[in-house]
């Protein structure tokens, strides 16, 4: 009963740890995507730079993903 | 500022600071001194006016086409900001470009006043406000200035125009001027961005009453008649401090200046004999240019950013309208660089 628990909270947090730094990130890229648009509105050869920009932010989710890997196999 | 509106504010600040890399940069000017008036039109033709340039030249030829071209532009390039923002900012650039709607406005009250051609009118308009060029060619089609007068009924402005009784438009003129800044000053927000372009407004209330006080104490006009033109809700100046101002003569006007920010711009062009008015003007500009630039970077996701644009664009078709008329006119570099605002 008690592993059973541990398992269940693990498997929370492990949801939480993505769930939330996606969270996070999509806040950050709602502005960063629409500042990138603009300028590649005005100027198309921005575009890699703009995509860059964009995605930076999903770093954040990639240390989630790695720290619910952690609480999933680890422990 | 919430955290939906952000995209709102980042997709038009990033569009306008793009824009305002493609504006001339101001170490092209005395290079563009240097060019004789052909040379002159080439260099715009190549520039990012050349679609405007492109679609006048069957209608207009040399400095006619340069003007019209400008004029084009210019109206094209704030129509899109209109187009291009949504919710408060574009609420706030819609009411900040009513200014236009006020020039065209005076354009065809004035043009019809002294009966010019309806051609004629709608060269000089600049369709960058509510008023968009179809309504501007209705207007300039109608009679009288009582009928442009009564097809603008439906429109904000009418408050002040219904009062028109005939004769001189100049009373007319100020109230549309005041009737302006007033619904732009209630327009704006209390957030920190809105709170600095208020300031901004107000600034710019208080260089259009100094302008118009050096012109009128020039001309030796009295309190009276300075008192009706003055607009309020200036930043420095206030009702009492203006009543003051005019009742002086123009080198006590300038003696006054002495303790406002103002004073620095202008102090090392003024002068209580030879004073050009041109001169001046053009330095309270580039202070306004200048304020406007500084603060554009305390809030970047603000209207302040735009503010900045437009304010440098209009600067930006001022300063080659000048180079090229003065070249026309064979004014020397160093008349035509000091009319320049930099």
């Amino acid at each position: 009963m008690v592993e059973a628990e541990a398992a269940g909270l693990i498997a929370i947090g492990a949801g939480l740890a993505v769930g939330l730094t996606g969270i996070g990130a999509a806040i950050g890229e709602q502005s960063i995507g629409s500042a990138a648009i603009g300028v590649m509105a005005e100027d198309p050869g921005f575009f890699g730079k703009g995509l860059l920009m964009t995605v930076i932010p999903e770093s954040i989710v990639i240390f989630g993903l790695v720290v619910s890997l952690i609480l999933l196999f680890v422990f | 500022m919430g955290l939906f509106k952000t995209p709102a504010y980042a997709y038009i600040t990033a569009r306008v600071r793009a824009r305002k890399k493609k504006l001339i940069p101001k170490d092209t000017y005395p290079k563009l001194l240097n060019m004789e008036l052909p040379e002159i039109i080439r260099f715009i033709e190549e520039s990012e006016y050349k679609r405007d340039v492109d679609e006048l030249s069957a209608r207009f030829r040399a400095i006619d086409l340069l003007e019209h071209a400008l004029n084009r532009n210019l109206g094209a390039s704030y129509r899109k900001l209109i187009e291009i923002s949504r919710g408060q900012v574009n609420y706030l650039i819609v009411e900040y470009m009513r200014r236009w709607d006020i020039w065209n406005i005076k354009t065809v009250l004035r043009g019809k006043y002294y009966g010019a051609p309806e051609e004629e009118i709608l060269d000089y308009v600049v369709s960058a406000g509510g008023l968009h060029y179809p309504d501007l060619e209705s207007m300039a089609k109608l009679e009288s200035v009582d009928a442009i007068i009564t097809s603008l009924q439906n429109r904000p402005c009418y408050q002040v125009l219904k009062d028109y009784e005939g004769g001189m438009l100049n009373k007319i003129e100020d109230d549309l001027d005041k009737l302006y800044y007033s619904r732009l000053l209630d327009a704006i927000g209390v957030s920190p961005g809105e709170k600095l372009f208020l300031k901004f407004l107000q600034t710019e209330i208080d260089i259009k009453n100094l302008k118009t006080l050096f012109r009128l104490k020039r001309a030796g006009v009295e309190r009276e008649g300075v008192q009706d033109v003055i607009i309020p809700g200036g930043l420095e100046f206030k009702g009492s401090d203006l009543i003051r101002l005019a009742g002086l003569s123009f080198s006590e006007l300038i003696h006054s200046l002495d303790g406002y920010s103002y004073w620095s711009s202008i102090a090392d062009v003024v002068s209580e004999e030879g004073t050009s008015l041109t001169e001046i003007e053009t330095k309270l500009d580039a202070y306004l240019m200048n304020f406007a630039s500084r603060i554009s970077h305390y809030y970047p996701l603000s209207i302040l950013p735009v503010l900045d644009y437009v304010l440098h664009k209009k600067i930006e078709v001022d300063n080659l309208r000048i180079i090229a008329r003065g070249k026309e006119l064979k004014l020397s570099d160093d008349v035509i660089r000091d009319n320049l605002v930099m």
